[in-house]
């Protein structure tokens, strides 16, 4: 190698050493506060204003301060790793997993603390191993307080998450799930909701300072739910969580409060307020703005009654400029159908064969008019055009309520608005509350009482679905297969007591729509 | 305490090793000769080469045997000086300043801090002074040999076995020295940071049940809440205190000197060293016969097995060596099982259990405690010397289905059902049969299993204490280090310093790793051997299924079955540095007992270095030959 060719060597590493460090210092420049481009320079200055990094960590809330409180034993441990910190958070995994099977918990425990302060902005690892502690890792435990308490320790774990990711509304969300439903719908629901409403230290730890009467798990999980909402409010990404699910589960919660004071005997005035609470809630989470999946069009799941309404003027003002049209139409395409179509369609269902089916279901699709196909057939141009305009409408308001159905569906909207409205009635009160009382008068082995309530709580839910206010209550599957249980109670009672089932039960009606479905769920001949 | 792998006492386990040692050195040793032999005739020839070679053979034997204790003792003060110039003093700075930052990374709401600490401390202590003894052990000959300064040693009538033994013993003593400071300021971090008291929160205290007339009724209230915690507190009619357990220890609590109020002093039980007397496990099936393991209710780790409630099913330790003089006045079982519900049945009371004793010649049986159980927790049961509280009685004889038929024990013709028609019964006299006892343990709700290991159920012989056991604990990171140190030296013979070291971190993982090292050359890891898991890693297929049948599934079966013959070989030279671990035996409290759990390790590191000795030696002389 010549000393001259070594000199020209050295030279275009120092420039290729200098033009890195040009681009280096100019990328990792301090954030001006404004994200540049969007000033709108235009030539080189434009060109030159390209948000750095700090404008983009500042931009999308990535630094360190921004998303949470910075740990400084997380800082050291990553610094200690030197470089190797995912290899080391999976070693511990793996440990933790070890440790997890020979159930050694306090390693265990002392674990997944470690792989938090390696990963603590990694979501996942928060929520998996939250989710580890308080429901894998529960469970093992043969002692119910032990099992409490380590459902404790999950939603500690995720308050610490929530620590160092203030901005992560799944991990809020999970709080709020864990103190609801893990505590309210476990086996241990009774003793769980006692030990939360004792849990002084708990709640101290959490600077939560409600007083004992208000622990119930379900409002103190509404609380976080609210938190989360608050979150996502401001601008937190909610991921793949859908929001319909997400947003439904505070309203929720309150319901689930009113189904618990039930359950433990409270009724009247408190489990009224509760559940018209619940009702306000659950309007208010109808009202709340929703995109659809494809994030184009926007909804609310109050709307569905709104769009059924207009469709309905519509389709009445389209019937009206020819009366009858649709029925003509209709008659028209049924004699234009083969015999065998005619045939399979005006057989009785149940006697249909399976290739009827099918043919009758074709016939059906025919005979539909659709509003388009009904203006298009009006006669008179000006009449057509004002038909068309309204069939559109019609159609575009019963797509629109059939779409926020299906988002309805997902979080059965209608039944627990329903819901909400009937149980604070005075009828509903009160039957809960007969019902409650005839349940435990069963237990302490008094039939005579437990008849008697029974007796008067079914009154009452006679009183309440004779209301013209709630007429299609007692076709509610769901409520008809909660009082075919509690009419099964009530048969209980009346087999110890050798008595007979009534012939003039009060709820006959009930019994015909709904009991065949109880007996084929209770597998009860 | 979970103890996957039960020692043998040192008597049964010496023979065994020793033989298998000596057959594996002598193949080592004759391998080694035959190879150098071939290396030597290979590039000197014939003639040349096997003079080398006998003379090397000799001269290896000559220098082992008549090595200068005073000369390995001035070259190990060498290496002890080197060190300090080295600056290892670093090391215990290190230490201190994780312990003055602990804090930071130590659970304190953990349900047992005792465990954590201690855990900690050994943990923490381990890796520093193997990263000591790495550092000291692989870079100081091979920094010697560059600088040339090995001249000034070799120079002189010194052997190479002096040279490496020198630098072994030197580097063990400043090890060690570091060793026994860390333990001592490691003991009292722990006993400073497990300090602590409660206040008796004299608001809570509130009267619960009767009391003798003219006296105050009994109150229960609880403390103040310090490290995460609070206790219960009961206080009698006679103003005797009393405070339960919580987090693995209580407190001594007294009425408060010419004030109202209640003292408690610092928590007690958290730093134990039970001295365990563990008995062997066989189980007894739902049909009443002895089988070796009982149900599977499907947990993944198969440790403990399960006995089904309500059934004739039982697990049955064995103890020997029961003796009157040992437990005089009662016999102190311990228990921590595990338990298995199939259903919830009453959520606030724990599954009914029982514990017999039985006579293992007679088979009288009897019922002499009846619990409710926790898992996880220790149980302690004290069956009286004189057993007049009992269930039932019976003598039963321990059946077995062999291929040739049932056996039993005691036979049938030989039962006594005499024995059990009495009031009382005496331990030793009734149920101990030349120093064995039979303790049987069964659960009495139906649906439900108590599930149990070997080392899940022991007589607590006796307290040792708490010190002894923590320094014992301390044996045994010691062990490791001179591991590492004879590794370390023995590569540093032969590699450069980077290198050496690279090559002692490689048998210091291996050695960690090594039971998983073992069920890998077994083929026991779920995914296969090495070249099976690379096809599984790059096609993201899960551990579980089997590869698709063809040409390269099977090439890569047949590669792993040569890989796993040289991981098995890889296993067995390395040293399995996890039986050397005493930390989980300080942590949860048991006494780590001479034999076998100090005797069979020490001999097991003895029997790794004496061959890592020679190596080294012998790599070491080889040099002087090459050069």
């Amino acid at each position: 190698m010549n000393p001259q060719r070594s000199f020209v060597r050295k030279i275009v590493y120092l420039v290729a050493l200098v033009g890195l460090l040009l681009v280096l210092s100019w990328l990792g420049q301090p954030s001006t506060g404004d994200a540049g481009g969007e000033r709108g320079e235009e030539g080189i200055s434009g060109l030159l204003r390209v948000p750095n990094l700090a404008d983009l960590r500042n931009r999308y809330h990535l630094s360190e301060t921004q998303l949470g409180e910075i740990d400084p034993a997380g800082s050291t441990i990553k610094l200690a790793t030197l470089g190797l910190r995912g290899v080391a958070a999976n070693v511990l995994w793996e440990k933790a997993n070890n440790y997890k099977m020979k159930k050694d918990w306090t390693n265990l425990s002392a674990t997944l603390q470690q792989i938090t302060r390696l990963e603590p902005h990694f979501v996942s690892v928060w929520r998996f191993q939250a989710w580890n502690l308080s429901y894998n890792v529960s469970t093992e435990f043969d002692d119910y307080r032990e099992r409490y308490r380590w459902v404790i320790k999950g939603i500690d774990f995720l308050r610490e998450g929530i620590r160092r990711n203030e901005r992560e509304p799944m991990l809020v969300w999970d709080v709020g799930w864990y103190l609801s439903h893990k505590i309210g719908v476990a086996d241990e629901v009774k003793q769980f909701r006692r030990l939360l409403k004792e849990d002084d230290e708990t709640f101290q730890r959490w600077g939560d300072f409600r007083p004992a009467e208000e622990r119930d798990n379900w409002l103190v999980g509404k609380d976080w739910f609210a938190r989360a909402e608050e979150l996502v409010d401001k601008g937190a990404d909610l991921r793949k969580t859908t929001p319909t699910v997400f947003f439904s589960h505070r309203p929720m919660s309150q319901m689930n409060y009113c189904e618990a004071l039930e359950k433990d005997g409270i009724f009247e005035e408190r489990a009224r307020y509760a559940w018209n609470r619940a009702g306000k809630e659950w309007f208010e989470f109808g009202a709340r703005h929703f995109m659809t999946a494809d994030g184009k069009r926007p909804f609310h799941l109050n709307d569905v009654e709104r769009f059924d309404g207009d469709a309905a003027k519509d389709v009445a003002t389209l019937e009206a400029i020819e009366p009858g049209l649709r029925d003509k139409i209709r008659k028209q395409r049924y004699d234009s159908l083969t015999a065998a179509e005619r045939k399979a369609y005006d057989a009785p269902p149940q006697k249909r064969s399976g290739r009827e089916w099918e043919l009758a279901y074709q016939v059906q699709e025919k005979l539909k008019v659709t509003h388009e196909q009904l203006a298009r057939a009006i006669k008179g141009q000006k009449a057509r055009d004002a038909a068309l305009k309204l069939a559109r409408e019609a159609t575009d308001f019963e797509r629109k309520a059939t779409e926020i159905r299906t988002y309805r569906n997902i979080v059965n909207f209608e039944y627990w608005r329903r819901r909400a409205q009937f149980e604070q009635s005075p009828e509903a009160l009160a039957a809960r509350k007969y019902v409650y009382e005839g349940a435990q008068a069963m237990s302490a082995g008094d039939l005579l009482k437990a008849r008697e309530m029974y007796e008067k709580g079914f009154a009452q839910w006679r009183l309440l679905f004779d209301r013209k206010d709630f007429p299609e209550l007692k076709n509610d599957e769901a409520l008809g297969q909660d009082l075919m249980e509690i009419v099964y109670q009530y048969r209980r009672v009346l087999d110890k007591s050798d008595k007979p089932f009534p012939k003039d039960f009060p709820l006959n009606d009930l019994l015909q729509l709904h009991e065949k479905a109880y007996k084929d769920r209770q597998g009860i001949k | 305490m979970v103890i996957e792998n039960v020692l043998p006492p040192f008597s049964e386990w010496i023979r065994g090793a020793a033989l298998s040692w000596l057959f594996v050195v002598a193949c080592l040793t004759i391998g080694a000769l035959v190879l150098g032999g071939f290396v030597l005739i290979v590039r000197y020839g014939p003639v040349a080469g096997t003079r080398y070679a006998v003379r090397a053979f000799f001269g290896c034997i000559s220098d082992l045997a008549f090595m200068s204790p005073r000369r390995v003792w001035a070259l190990s003060k060498l290496a002890v000086k080197e060190s300090i110039r080295r600056r290892v003093v670093a090391v215990f700075a290190v230490f201190i300043l994780i312990l003055l930052f602990a804090g930071w990374f130590l659970d304190v709401g953990s349900s047992d801090p005792a465990k954590l600490y201690l855990s900690f401390v050994i943990t923490a202590t381990t890796y520093l002074v193997l990263l000591l003894a790495l550092f000291l052990s692989a870079f100081s000959l091979p920094a010697d040999i560059r600088n040339r300064t090995i001249q000034t040693v070799v120079t002189k009538p010194v052997r190479a076995s002096e040279i490496v033994l020198g630098r072994i013993v030197g580097f063990t003593i400043v090890g060690t020295v570091l060793l026994v400071i860390m333990s001592a300021v490691s003991y009292v971090f722990v006993i400073r940071g497990l300090a602590h008291t409660h206040e008796v929160v004299m608001e809570s205290l509130k009267p619960v049940g009767t009391a003798p007339p003219g006296q105050p009724r009994p109150r229960a209230g609880y403390t103040d809440s310090a490290q995460g915690h609070r206790h219960k507190v009961y206080i009698d009619s006679s103003g005797m205190g009393h405070v339960d357990s919580e987090f693995g220890h209580w407190h001594e609590i007294e009425a408060r000197q010419g004030g109202e109020g209640y003292v408690l002093g610092g928590p007690e039980g958290m730093l134990l060293a039970r001295v365990p007397v563990y008995g062997k496990l066989r189980f007894r099936d739902n049909k009443g016969s002895d089988v070796d393991k009982g149900i599977n209710v499907g947990d993944e780790w198969f440790y403990r097995s399960f006995i089904q409630g309500g059934s004739p099913a039982a697990a049955i330790w064995t103890f020997p060596n029961v003796r009157e003089g040992k437990f005089p006045e009662e016999l102190p079982v311990e228990m921590s099982i595990e338990v298995f519900r199939t259903y919830k049945g009453e959520i606030e009371k724990g599954v009914i259990g029982s514990l017999s004793v039985r006579n293992p010649r007679t088979g009288l049986i009897a019922e002499v405690d009846v619990f409710e159980s926790k898992d996880f927790v220790p149980i302690l049961i004290n069956i009286p010397r004189k057993i007049t509280k009992f269930s039932s009685a019976d003598v039963i004889a321990s059946k077995r289905e062999t291929p040739e038929g049932v056996e039993y024990s005691p036979p049938q013709n030989m039962l006594d059902r005499r024995l059990a028609d009495r009031k009382e019964f005496d331990l030793f006299k009734d149920f101990v049969a030349d120093g064995e006892l039979a303790i049987w343990l069964r659960c009495l709700e139906p649906s439900q299993y108590f599930g149990a290991g070997q080392p899940d159920l022991w007589l607590h012989a006796a307290d040792a204490r708490f010190t002894t056991n923590f320094v014992k604990g301390y044996f045994g990171i010691w062990l490791q280090m001179v591991l590492v140190i004879g590794f370390g030296v023995m590569f540093s013979t032969f590699l450069s310093g980077p290198v050496a070291m690279l090559a002692t971190v490689g048998a210091m993982v291996g050695g960690f790793f090594s039971d998983f090292l073992t069920r890998l050359s077994q083929g026991t890891v779920l995914g296969g051997g090495p070249f099976e898991s690379i096809i599984r890693l790059v096609r993201q297929e899960n551990m579980l299924t089997e590869l698709e049948p063809g040409l390269r599934t099977t090439a890569a079966k047949m590669a792993d079955v040569v890989a796993e013959g040289g991981l098995r070989v890889i296993a067995a030279i390395l040293p399995p540095f996890t039986n050397f671990n005493y930390a989980d035996w300080v942590a949860y409290g048991f006494d780590i007992s001479w034999d076998p759990w100090i005797w069979v390790p020490t001999v097991r590191a003895l029997a790794f270095l004496i061959p890592v000795f020679v190596a080294g030696f012998f790599f070491l002389k080889t040099r002087e030959v090459a050069q």
